[in-house]
Order: C-alpha cells, then sequence, then structure tokens
C-alpha cells in the first residue's frame, strides 16, 4: 500500500493539528537505500492501520521540512505522537527496528 | 551495475529482474534474518528471527558482504545527523560544508570526489604514507588535481564528536601515536566490506579469519550439503556475473547431491539383500572390465546379491564416505552396514571365493 506524500501544509495538519501517532520517512527519488526502505514501510504499513500512520516526504520537492528537523541525509523514518517529535532511525534499517521503536512510540 | 545484456541497469533493478525470472520457476520467497543454523546432521536446521524454522538436504549461503562498521564512539549515535555511508543518496545535505572522509580504496576517493561537488572542503583520512592510496592510479591523480581534496596521511579516526550533530572528529596518526581534532559538519565510512556470515560462527563452517568461506570448485564448503556462493565466499572478483556464476555451479552440485543421497537411501539402505557398491570410473579401463566380470559372477551364481554402481568422477561424497580413493573398489554392505570390502581381483575364482567366505 502506498505511502501518502506529505507537503508542508498537509505536514502541520496531520502530525501537529490531528496529532496522529506517526512515523514518516524523509527520502529523495535517486536514493537507492531509499529504494529498499520505502517499499519495506508499504509493505508493513496495513498491519498498522487505523493505529499508527505511515507518511513519506521527499526533501527535493519539501525543503522546508527537512531542514527544520536538520536532516544531514536520507533515508530517515521520524516518528511523532500527540504532536511532539519521539526520534528517528536512519539509513538502512531492519523491518523489526522499525517495530520496536513504534511500539517504543506507542508505548505498548 | 555491470552485467552481461544490461547496457544500464541499478542494482536494486537488476534485482528485481532476477526474483521474476526465479518466480516463474516458481521459486518461493521469505524475508526474514536467519539467526542460527544445526548444519551436523544429514537434515539441515535453519531458524529465524521470527522463530520460523526449515530443514533442507542441501543449504546454499549467499549471504553477500556488508560495509564494515569501525564501531568508534559516535559512528552509531549521529548516524544521519552526519555520519554518511552513500555519497549520492547524502552529499547534497552538506552543500557548502567540511566533511572527513574515512578510507582511500576506489569507493572512497570515488565518491569523495562527487561529495566536492557540494561540500567546501573534502578531508580524506588515510591510513598509509603520503602518496599512496588504495583506489586505481586514475581516480589517485584526479583525487590529487582536485583543490576541494585534501589528505591526512598515517592516520585513521578514533571518535566521532558531537551531541546533535557532527561537530568534527578526532584523528589518531599512527606514526606519532598523537590525537588531534578536525571540525567538520559530516563524516562519510568507507573502509571496505565484511562478509555476513558472523550467525554461522559456530556452524561448524569454516571461514577465514576475515569471516569470508572457502569453498573448491563445486561450491562445496567443509560440510557436506552446504555451499556457499558470491560475495561471502573466499574469491578473487566480487562481482553480480560471477556471483550468478557461483549460483548456477552450487545450485547443480546441490541437486546432485540431493539426487545421491534419496537414491542411495532407496536402494542401498533399505535393500533386502546385500549390497556389492562397486566404484569405477569411465576413465579407468580397469574399472570397466572388472565392473564386467562381476556382474557375471552375480549373473550366474547369486541372488543374494544386488550390484550398485557409482560413478567415482560425480558421487565423490559417497566415495568419502566410505574412504574410497582408487577404483575398482567394491563395499559388501548389509541393511545399510559395511560387511566387507572385497579384494578386486580380476581372477575369476578367487573373486568367487570371497562370496562364499561372506555367505558363510
Amino acid at each position: 500500500m502506498s505511502l501518502e506524500q506529505l507537503n508542508s501544509n498537509r505536514f502541520e495538519e496531520i502530525i501537529y493539528d490531528n496529532c496522529e501517532p506517526s512515523l514518516v520517512i524523509f527520502s529523495r527519488k535517486d536514493c537507492h537505500v531509499c529504494k529498499e526502505i520505502v517499499p519495506m514501510l508499504e509493505e508493513m504499513k496495513p498491519q498498522y492501520e487505523g493505529k499508527f500512520g505511515f507518511y513519506y516526504v521527499d526533501v527535493e520537492e519539501d525543503k522546508t521540512l527537512f531542514q527544520r528537523f536538520s536532516l544531514k541525509g536520507v533515508p530517515q523514518v521520524l516518528f511523532f505522537r500527540e504532536g511532539e517529535y519521539r526520534g528517528k532511525v536512519a539509513g538502512k534499517v531492519e523491518e523489526e527496528s522499525i517495530e520496536e521503536k513504534i511500539a517504543e512510540v506507542l508505548g505498548v | 551495475m555491470n552485467y552481461p545484456g544490461y547496457r544500464q541497469v541499478s542494482g536494486p533493478d537488476l534485482m528485481k529482474d532476477f526474483q521474476k525470472h526465479a518466480e516463474s520457476f516458481n521459486v518461493e520467497f521469505l524475508k526474514e534474518e536467519v539467526i542460527s543454523v544445526d548444519f551436523s546432521q544429514e537434515d539441515k536446521l535453519i531458524k529465524t528471527k521470527k522463530g520460523k524454522e526449515f530443514t533442507a538436504k542441501a543449504v546454499i549461503l549467499a549471504c553477500g558482504s556488508e560495509p564494515r562498521i569501525l564501531n568508534i564512539p559516535g559512528e552509531k549515535t549521529l548516524r544521519g545527523s552526519g555520519v554518511a555511508y552513500c555519497a549520492t543518496c547524502d552529499a547534497e545535505f552538506f552543500e557548502g560544508e567540511e566533511v572527513v572522509v574515512v578510507g582511500s580504496g576506489d569507493q572512497a576517493i570515488e565518491e569523495g570526489m562527487y561529495i566536492t561537488k557540494f561540500a567546501r572542503k573534502v578531508t580524506v583520512i588515510v591510513l598509509h604514507d603520503e602518496g599512496i592510496l588504495d583506489c586505481n592510479k586514475v581516480s589517485a591523480e584526479r583525487a590529487f588535481n582536485n583543490e576541494k581534496m585534501k589528505f591526512i596521511w598515517n592516520s585513521t579516526i578514533e571518535e566521532v564528536l558531537g551531541e546533535e550533530n557532527v561537530e568534527g572528529v578526532k584523528i589518531k596518526n599512527l606514526k606519532t601515536g598523537s590525537s588531534s581534532e578536525l571540525t567538520c559538519q559530516g563524516v562519510f565510512f568507507f573502509v571496505g566490506m565484511i562478509p555476513s556470515t558472523r550467525f554461522i560462527n559456530n556452524s561448524g563452517i569454516e571461514m577465514d579469519k576475515s569471516g569470508y568461506i572457502p569453498v573448491n570448485d563445486r561450491m562445496e564448503t567443509n560440510l557436506e550439503g552446504i555451499y556457499a556462493v558470491g560475495d561471502n565466499r573466499v574469491k578473487y572478483l566480487r562481482q553480480v556475473v560471477s556471483a550468478a556464476g557461483d549460483g548456477a555451479t552450487a545450485a547443480v552440485a546441490a541437486e546432485r547431491y540431493i539426487e545421491e543421497l534419496n537414491d542411495f537411501h532407496a536402494n542401498v539402505l533399505q535393500s533386502d539383500k546385500k549390497i556389492l557398491l562397486l566404484f569405477f570410473n569411465v576413465l579407468v579401463n580397469e574399472s570397466l572390465e572388472f565392473s564386467t566380470l562381476l556382474e557375471t559372477i552375480i549373473g550366474e551364481n547369486s541372488n543374494d546379491y544386488k550390484l550398485c554402481k557409482v560413478d567415482m568422477s560425480t558421487k565423490k561424497n559417497l566415495a568419502e564416505k566410505y574412504e574410497i580413493e582408487e577404483v575398482p573398489a567394491v563395499v559388501v554392505l548389509d541393511k545399510g552396514k559395511v560387511i566387507k570390502q572385497l579384494d578386486c581381483s580380476m581372477d575369476k575364482e578367487k573373486l568367487k571365493s570371497q562370496f562364499d567366505a561372506i555367505s558363510c
């Protein structure tokens, strides 16, 4: 299931206004590591339907977003809950690390 | 990526094509991490992190390799916050900044050059004496002529400094033993690859000191039924094309091995009659003549025996199992157990008399 791409406005709305517990992958089209991580997240998304949001930000299209979090590199997966930043994982991560991080953020 | 028949293709795209091709032959794929194996029995056991277990007669290890991690302070915690492993992914994030590259192989120098398109300055930390890089000569020449590339010789990195983001690195000079700090906003590590074979450390598989698996020309490891192919084996050239060749070899070798095993179980170990296991080689005339003689004797005399011919050139595992080195050789088996090894005399009477001796 493909990830909804967020621009700055939509990011505000979902992460800060709706306070939805979510992860957001910061990615770019020509990054080969991203090409491995994005499909993995797409595959994971249905299991978390209704419990945890999965979103996508293209850093080339939305520079302000990655500058706001002073990111140095892609892919990076940022986690949010109740409008608060709850940490990130960077680089070529395994599915397990994402699962663990989601559990941690949800306080399971 | 370089592969016959493809003018231009990325690694992941090439792998997708490989997968589709294999799926068209009904190959099943499962993405899981293997955490332990037991290769000591005829049925090999494999366990995954999610608790699944698999058994197989033969296993082909194609685990590849991964970038080496130096395990220095800051390397892991600052990953994505200035610590990076891929220039084409991340170089743009260092526009106008100062970057350190660790390593001097082809990848280090070529990716370092790419980073100079964005960074103000790229400092390469090199283990060797001044002027010596591990990369190819063309790249070295280009790097030395690039005004943005600086080099620090005889040195390595001890620590990546910074709280939230990379603020610098601690450099150790290997000749003098002295340490110094260099301010930078990014560190790219290109310190080579290591085989991803740690999970089989205690499996009995032989490995060299770096963790690469030595194999013979049939991709067989030291353990029967276990094969190793691609980047995780000891080899001269690590490319997709040579890995694919390894895979073809191992697949055929493994298929023959399993066929041999099944045959052997059905026809030899579970036979009601006594088995004469005859080892021959088509290139050794004597072994063919002996084979004819033995067949004649059995045809004339006895229904108690079943002859089972083993071609030494293809069934080496079986030869090893019964410690046969020369042909012809005959092992007599009763319900799977060795009861005698015949003296392969070409004298018919002498050979016959050996059967009488077994029967009593």
